[in-house]
């Protein structure tokens, strides 16, 4: 737990770990946290105003807003986190053989890997729920199939960096297995960028999952999801603006907040800052820039 | 990274200013509503979408366009069928011919002058099509149709036809182009150009942007007051009432496919405004959820099903609450003051516990622990199909699947573009659908027509135990000349319907028109899916 010291320090990353925590918490225990059952109708409570009942009160079928916004966590956030641990698990795997091993497998890996980020990622994402019908489990399974190729990349990147280091030199002139040389001496020196990578596509990929609830391709009424939230109450918003409100702000504070901790994961996990905090980090910093651009592109 | 963030922020306050910003700009195009120096002569309404193909005889294209550019020989009013490009008709004693007497001095709007030639020409042209008129089921009766002199036709009937005069009333497809815009002789493959009788002429169009109906000076029936009609294409819900708030376009009405494209609530703050007035049309149909009972393998194959889905819709609260009173309860497809329908339908009330009585006796019990009734291995689950344009239907689907998933019965709700929805409709792959019948000039022969066409209705009638008779009787009706017979077999056509629980109503539609407050003469057409622009006026 070394590393959780720099982000205790850092109060922003502290915040921001601390609202995560809270979310995916909330998400997980909805069932227990929620007042209300999230798809019960109460007709008479259409757009009620907040009260001590329902705290952020009534959509427009009645239904318990604060319930909606809690099990919309597990959709929003928890599936995306899921989809999220997929395709970094794939694209960390084919990262790593084809940084470790170069030559061939490394060529046949990268070539497909340039195949699928030839695709814009929209456009696969429609394409694939164009195939399997809308839903959210297809626009997660889009993700996952989407994305691992971007992590390949970037994995790969960084461990080819290591992979001619003199220690994992020294560790193959001794006779270590490539699996332990990975697990022990290049698995630590990645996993910042792997941190990086993950945590920032995360933000993008709930934003990006908001999206297309938000224009009705991802989870079906009436299931509560974050973007499908924005939309319903999109239908009402000049009458009733505040519906937006609880919806809008849980999809910008949890944004939000995984960037930030993206940010100081990055400083607390790189083992080149944890040891010596002469070296200048500044390159990894320029590198990870680098990323986020073609990821935002 | 932490200051690519605060960019990201700050960027995107920029960008919400800019938007504000925005929304105080200038008012473009149509003159604003507040606007009361002279008096005006513009409208510009706004449409969810393009007005696509205008050839009258096909069926691309939007209807009230149409309904402004081409004219029928006959018109559909709440008094019966009045003369419009006939001037007067007989129609022969054994039913078969029709003689019409056509209006003399009317022009197209390209200057060709409307004669029996012109009129006999534009019906041979939908002839030749028949395959694509077989829902309006004149197409199939007409033997022969002649010019017996300059401005009288003759048409005549395989077998006589009662509905006859209200078909050719209709909105499309006998209506009629000037014969200079056919291509090859027809209008089947395409039109040169799209000049009709009608009050407008289609002056400009840009698809998917705008198109500009200008007034017909040489109107046979005098020039309309309003000199230019604007059909301009934008989205449906806070769009539309940005727009209309702007001034950008200043008239909205019911789309031809039943749906309002802003909400109840939204009207009410545009009228509270004063710049704008709702007029509210009688109602003119029903809206009804459709269940397939051909569909192989799905639940709504029963009646058992069809009957408790009936039951277990609070109508009561739809017209209430999603529809803010604007809307009526509808207990059977047809209202009673439809002709033919009033003829005592059991009114099936909302009933929960009826409802899961219907089920239990027909064999679905609760299985598994989500309380989904399963009869046989196979789920209660339902897929219900809604416009996902519309403001209300989502929430009216939303609603019923609460109240459905009371009894056990689950309904999975997709929502989809109009058009997708009447594809499925014609090809009968659904469980349920939001539709809504035809309107007061269709209902009941053209509708009840429609229960036995592919195009339309056939796959939703076609499952159920009494299907061909119905069929039969549905063929009878229209070739019957007595009046009393046709009570009978329409009585006999609704009851099974009825008892199929095949149409389940929910309220009863009308044509909302959201107009500038100083805006005169807004009425209504016997059909939902014209308005009689010629007729408004500014004060």
């Amino acid at each position: 737990m070394r590393w959780l010291r720099p982000i205790g320090q850092d109060k922003l990353a502290a915040l921001s770990l601390f609202l995560i925590s809270t979310t995916l918490f909330a998400g997980l225990f909805a069932p227990f946290l929620a007042p209300h059952a999230p798809d019960e109708v109460h007709m008479e409570l259409r757009f009620a105003a907040p009260s001590w009942e329902y705290w952020l009160g009534n959509d427009q079928l009645g239904r318990c807003v604060l319930s909606r916004l809690l099990y919309g966590i597990r959709p929003s956030v928890l599936w995306v986190g899921v989809a999220l641990a997929l395709s970094a698990g794939i694209g960390t795997i084919v990262g790593f053989v084809a940084g470790y091993f170069r030559g061939a497998t490394d060529a046949v890996l990268m070539r497909i890997c340039d195949g699928m980020l030839s695709f814009p990622g929209y456009v696969l994402t429609l394409a694939v729920i164009g195939i399997l019908g809308v839903g959210l489990e297809n626009i997660l399974i889009a993700f996952a199939l989407m994305k691992w190729a971007w992590f390949a990349r970037v994995i790969r990147t960084s461990v080819r960096q290591y992979a001619d280091s003199d220690y994992v030199r020294f560790a193959k002139t001794l006779g270590f297995g490539d699996v332990r040389i990975m697990a022990r001496h290049l698995v630590p020196a990645a996993l910042p960028d792997m941190a990086v990578a993950a945590s920032s596509t995360f933000g993008s990929m709930i934003l990006q999952i908001s999206g297309f609830s938000f224009l009705g391709l991802g989870i079906q009424a009436p299931h509560a999801e974050w973007g499908m939230m924005l939309n319903e109450a999109r239908t009402v918003m000049f009458s009733k603006p505040e519906l937006m409100l609880a919806p809008g702000i849980a999809i910008i504070l949890v944004v939000s907040a995984v960037n930030y901790l993206s940010d100081s994961l990055q400083l607390a996990l790189d083992p080149r800052l944890a040891t010596s905090r002469r070296a200048p980090h500044s390159r990894t910093v320029a590198e990870s820039a680098k990323l986020q651009g073609s990821e935002v592109a | 990274m932490r200051q690519r963030s605060v960019i990201g922020l700050a960027a995107l306050a920029m960008v919400m200013a800019l938007l504000a910003g925005c929304s105080g700009g200038e008012k473009n195009h149509a003159e604003a509503p507040s606007d009361k120096g002279k008096v005006r002569t513009e409208l510009t309404y706004a449409a969810a979408k393009d007005i696509n193909d205008m050839n009258p005889h096909l069926y691309t294209g939007s209807m009230p366009a149409q309904g402004m550019v081409y004219e029928s020989l006959v018109e559909n009013t709440p008094d019966g069928i009045k003369p419009l490009l006939a001037e007067s008709w007989d129609i022969s004693e054994d039913g078969k011919t029709y003689t019409f007497h056509l209006r003399q001095g009317v022009t197209f709007h390209d200057g060709e002058p409307f004669d029996a030639e012109a009129a006999v020409k534009n019906i041979e042209a939908v002839q030749s099509n028949a395959a694509k008129h077989s829902w309006i089921q004149l197409s199939t009766k007409i033997a022969d149709v002649e010019a017996t002199d300059e401005h009288t036709v003759r048409l005549t009937l395989t077998e006589p036809y009662y509905p006859t005069l209200l078909e050719l009333a209709m909105t499309r497809p006998y209506v009629f182009l000037s014969p200079r815009d056919f291509v090859d002789g027809g209008t089947k493959d395409g039109v040169k150009g799209y000049h009709g009788t009608g009050p407008y002429k289609l002056a400009e169009h840009q698809t998917d942007r705008y198109a500009v109906f200008e007034a017909n000076e040489s109107y046979w029936g005098g020039a309309p007051k309003i000199a230019k009609v604007t059909a301009k294409v934008l989205p449906a819900g806070e769009t539309t009432f940005l727009a209309l708030q702007k001034g950008e376009v200043d008239f909205l009405f019911t789309d031809d496919r039943g749906t309002d494209s802003i909400d109840v609530e939204a009207m009410r703050r545009l009228e509270d405004s004063g710049d704008y007035r709702i007029v509210r049309s009688d109602p003119m149909n029903t809206k009804m959820i459709v269940a397939n009972s051909g569909k192989q393998g799905s639940p709504a194959q029963e009646t058992a099903v069809r009957e408790a889905l009936w039951q277990s819709i609070d109508r009561e609260t739809i017209g209430k609450q999603i529809m803010s009173g604007t809307e009526t309860p509808a207990e059977t497809l047809f209202s009673t003051n439809v002709n033919y329908a009033d003829i005592g339908l059991k009114p099936r009330d909302f009933d929960l516990d009826q409802a899961e009585k219907k089920l239990e006796d027909a064999g679905w019990k609760p299985s598994g622990g989500d309380g989904i009734r399963a009869k046989d291995g196979t789920p209660l689950v339902l897929k219900l199909y809604y416009d996902a344009n519309s403001a209300s239907q989502k929430t009216e689907a939303e609603f019923i699947q609460s109240t459905a998933r009371q009894i056990g019965m689950k309904l999975e709700l997709v929502g989809e573009e109009s058009s997708s929805i009447a594809s499925r409709r014609s090809s009968g792959d659904y469980d349920l659908l939001f539709n809504q019948t035809w309107g007061l000039a269709y209902d009941p022969q053209s509708t009840i027509a429609a229960f036995a066409s592919e195009s339309s209705y056939y796959h939703a009638t076609s499952g159920i135990a009494s299907a061909a008779e119905l069929y039969r009787k549905i063929d009878e009706v229209t070739a019957s000349a007595n009046e009393e017979t046709r009570k009978v077999l329409y009585k006999d056509i609704l009851t099974i319907v009825h008892d199929e629980a095949i149409f389940i109503p929910l309220t009863n539609g009308s044509v909302t028109v959201v107009a500038p407050s100083d805006l005169q003469g807004v009425s209504f057409k016997q059909t939902q899916f014209e308005l009689p622009f010629e007729k408004m006026y500014f004060e």
